[in-house]
């Protein structure tokens, strides 16, 4: 029996460093060996860089983290895209992870994969109690977490952060009214792919009793407008909407993706005077902030900061927006292959 | 007023090797934080000037070594700085202003040898 070893082990971890907080499966050789494998990667190949921290990441480190977070080695082909598109620069890793902000990596999962790897996709999708679910995201967590910091150089500066800071993947539902997630970034309707961008918490948007799809768009539309959302100064994120089946049911018989983007870039808007008055506005305005005072302002600068997700169970009346965080403008999404 | 613990994790660096003695075999686990790689060092194996200047640093025997090293190169007709620089403490690194003076030497610089 090595069972208090191996709590021995933990504890060494949670001790040293070597955690997001929560207990971790030791990164044992002969774990990351196979988590290797299972990734298609030798121990020492390169698999990203932090430029700015002069920081080289090699597989093993991303392959130790995947057993640390609880990941099983058949997740290791969807792991390696995530890891690549953890470690695009685009995606601004050290950026997530120092920002007053308190940002999170929300990972999306769409197509084929979510039924092949066993991802909840309906009750409770946004956090759902599933191993594939709360493994992966932690895994990207965990990455932002120990990749981010810069080998321990640099800080967290978080104000509030959010819960998905410890676990955040969503996965869409296999079969959907507007076409798979992936394909609002130009990936093909039957790919596998994970889809990775920085966000605050997901706001839930209750409407019960409406019965057009405009109502419920003017609902998730509101909001996006409230005085509070980050986006009111630079507009340089988007949103998420996640439409579970109830809400879809209503949009879908009047909207199609497209319209729906164009309905909510038009209608959800603030007074522009009123943001300023409460002081959601510079003054003076930021160049770049585009402030037209007296004008009616949308948080997104354009419809493409707009994507939907279609996951969530049925039997209730909710939807959900989730703000982006301002401090990476890019989205990431990868092909599983 | 509350004080933060200096053990949790985010503090302190992480440590960079921890082992496992299981009841079969010692397995070291693998880090799985990346480390920043430091700038390259430039080393110049030809000194600019053909200059010696000495810098002891208190271990024993070295400021004897020192001297006669100094003598000989004198006798071969090298220029050497007449004064042996002294370094406060082996343990501990030299002051800036120290190291700043001997990056602009040009020549070569000799340092007490540690034991």
């Amino acid at each position: 029996m090595t069972t208090y070893a191996t709590l021995e082990d933990i504890e060494n971890c949670m001790n040293n460093g070597w955690t997001d907080g929560l207990p971790v499966i030791p990164p044992y050789g002969s774990l990351v060996d196979e988590m290797l494998e299972a990734m298609g990667w030798q121990a020492l190949d390169v698999v990203g860089e932090m430029a700015s921290q002069n920081i080289v990441v090699r597989a093993e480190k991303a392959a130790a983290t995947a057993v640390m977070a609880g990941c099983k080695p058949e997740y290791g082909v969807l792991l390696r895209a995530l890891t690549q598109g953890l470690l695009d620069p685009r995606l601004n890793l050290s950026g997530v992870e120092v920002t007053t902000g308190g940002a999170a990596i929300l990972v999306i999962v769409s197509g084929p994969v979510v039924e092949q790897l066993g991802f909840e996709h309906t009750t409770n999708a946004l956090g759902a109690n599933c191993r594939a679910n709360a493994t992966v995201g932690r895994f990207a967590q965990m990455m932002r977490y120990f990749c981010g910091r810069g080998g321990g150089v640099l800080q967290s500066h978080g104000t509030i952060g959010h819960p998905g800071r410890i676990s955040f993947c969503i996965a869409e539902h296999p079969e959907t009214q507007w076409g798979a997630y992936h394909t609002q970034f130009g990936l093909p309707e039957s790919a596998s792919a994970v889809t990775l961008m920085s966000t605050e918490g997901p706001n839930s948007c209750n409407n019960h009793y409406g019965v057009t799809g405009a109502q419920i768009l003017d609902t998730i539309g509101d909001c996006l407008c409230h005085f509070g959302q980050t986006a009111w100064y630079y507009r340089s994120g988007g949103f998420v909407v996640v439409i579970p089946p109830d809400h879809m049911a209503l949009v879908a018989k009047d909207f199609n993706r497209a319209q729906a983007s164009d309905y909510i870039y038009e209608n959800a808007r603030r007074q522009t005077d009123l943001l300023a008055q409460v002081g959601r506005i510079a003054s003076p305005p930021i160049e770049f902030a585009e402030v037209q005072p007296g004008e009616l302002r949308s948080p997104l600068k354009n419809r493409e900061q707009i994507t939907f997700i279609e996951c969530g169970a049925e039997g209730g009346r909710f939807s959900a927006v989730i703000p982006r965080w301002v401090g990476s403008t890019h989205t990431v999404c990868k092909q599983i292959i | 007023m509350t004080s933060r613990s200096e053990n949790r994790a985010g503090v302190n660096p992480p440590a960079r090797q921890l082992t496992s003695c299981g009841d079969v075999s010692c397995e070291l686990l693998v880090d799985p934080i990346p480390r920043p790689t430091p700038d390259p060092i430039s080393v110049t194996l030809k000194p600019r000037l053909a200059r010696v200047t000495f810098l002891d640093h208190h271990k024993p025997n070295s400021k004897t070594i020192m001297t006669y090293a100094q003598r000989i190169l004198i006798e071969r007709g090298i220029e050497v700085s007449q004064e042996i620089l002294i370094k406060d403490d082996a343990s501990n690194r030299m002051p800036e202003a120290m190291l700043q003076s001997f990056a602009g030497e040009g020549g070569l610089v000799l340092c007490g040898i540690s034991d």
